[in-house]
């Protein structure tokens, strides 16, 4: 059974908050709100780092990192379970998701969401332009929503618009159950972390932190699942990099690539959705 | 409210409040919410199990909003 889940590798992310807009872009999102955000780690405001600077000739100890934050996906999710009209819902392809027609407002899904991934429309949503923007139809005030994973694209095999718009090929997406998918060989070949795993909610989002991955170059809006040449590096039966491939690189030919050091293979210009 | 130009993870020890605040002026129960938020958690982290999380807000859910539809329902659970 299909299990989507996304992969961020921290250490690629620049924070460019391409994903925040493309996001917003594609699914209509209300003026001031976000369904996917990119935190800071590290000083009190945005961008900001923590530590101090260089002093006497000393080593210095700012540090700073960025934390990109959307719904998680959870396979626990409690959202799911305290919401009374069963408007969250997890589908079979485990993306959590709500219905508009059935939500009332309680807001209890906010507050049993660990990761402060909801939003409100306590107005009249407001686009700009007024007609609003992407493929998704506005929400109607008195509801909550969230992140997709941009399931009306995921339903035509294209990725998450934040996935085909993250220019340093941070975001991975696939299907977490097979084995042969980039999602699940950097989970299990990159040391990953999920937020608040305390909390027991199991999120499908893990994060690369540590080691930089090769991430997965975009060479078009297709979900990997629906490309015949897997991806960039294809040269065969197993076409994600490891750690050891990526260190000695391969010949490329008309249908593969190769990554070598950090050089990050051409990949297409992707849309930003609106008409895929 | 999270402010999205440097919006967190809440520390878990200031969720409740930021929880209530959330719930503060919602035409339903705000105790109620908080609390199962709270229960949902410890579902998620094993502490309680769905069936016993179903039967604990049952009565509750009625009540406030005249049905019970939550996944969480366990087979044969009687809803009257």
């Amino acid at each position: 059974m299909t299990n989507y889940g996304l992969v961020i590798d921290q250490e690629r992310c620049i924070g460019c908050q391409a994903c925040a807009v493309s996001c917003k872009q594609e699914n209509n999102v209300p003026m001031g709100q976000f369904w996917n955000r990119v935190l800071t780690e590290g000083g009190e405001k945005m961008d900001t780092p923590s530590g101090g600077y260089p002093e006497d000739g000393g080593s210095g100890s700012l540090d700073m990192q960025y934390q990109p934050t959307a719904c998680q996906h959870c396979e626990n999710a409690p959202c799911v379970k305290v919401c009374p009209v069963n408007a969250t819902y997890t589908r079979d392809d485990g993306i959590v998701e709500i219905d508009y027609d059935k939500c009332i407002g309680c807001r209890y899904c906010m507050a049993a969401c660990p990761y402060n991934a909801r939003v409100f429309n306590w107005d009249e949503p407001e686009h700009m332009p007024e007609e609003g923007t992407g493929d998704v139809e506005a929400r109607p005030q008195g509801v909550v929503e969230k992140c997709t994973f941009c399931s009306h694209r995921v339903e035509d095999g294209l990725d998450p618009a934040c996935v085909v718009n993250c220019p340093a090929d941070a975001r991975i997406f696939g299907d977490l159950d097979d084995e042969t998918s980039t999602v699940s060989k950097y989970i299990n070949e990159y040391e990953t972390d999920q937020l608040l795993e305390d909390r027991g909610t199991k999120p499908k989002t893990h994060y690369i932190s540590g080691e930089m991955s090769p991430g997965r170059p975009q060479t078009s809006d297709k979900m990997e699942s629906e490309l015949d040449d897997v991806s960039p590096w294809s040269d065969g039966d197993d076409d994600v990099p490891s750690k050891e491939a990526d260190s000695v690189g391969s010949e490329s030919s008309s249908s593969s690539h190769s990554v070598e050091g950090g050089e990050i293979p051409y990949a297409t210009p992707a849309k930003s959705g609106g008409d895929d | 409210m999270s402010d999205p130009q440097q919006p967190r993870l809440t520390p878990i020890d200031e969720w409740e409040d930021e929880a209530e605040a959330m719930l503060d002026d919602v035409e339903y129960d705000t105790d109620l919410g908080v609390q199962m938020a709270r229960d949902a958690i410890r579902v998620s982290n094993g502490e309680l199990t769905d069936a016993e999380f179903h039967e604990k807000y049952h009565e509750a859910v009625l009540e406030e909003f005249g049905e019970d539809q939550r996944p969480t329902k366990p087979e044969g659970f009687d809803d009257d």
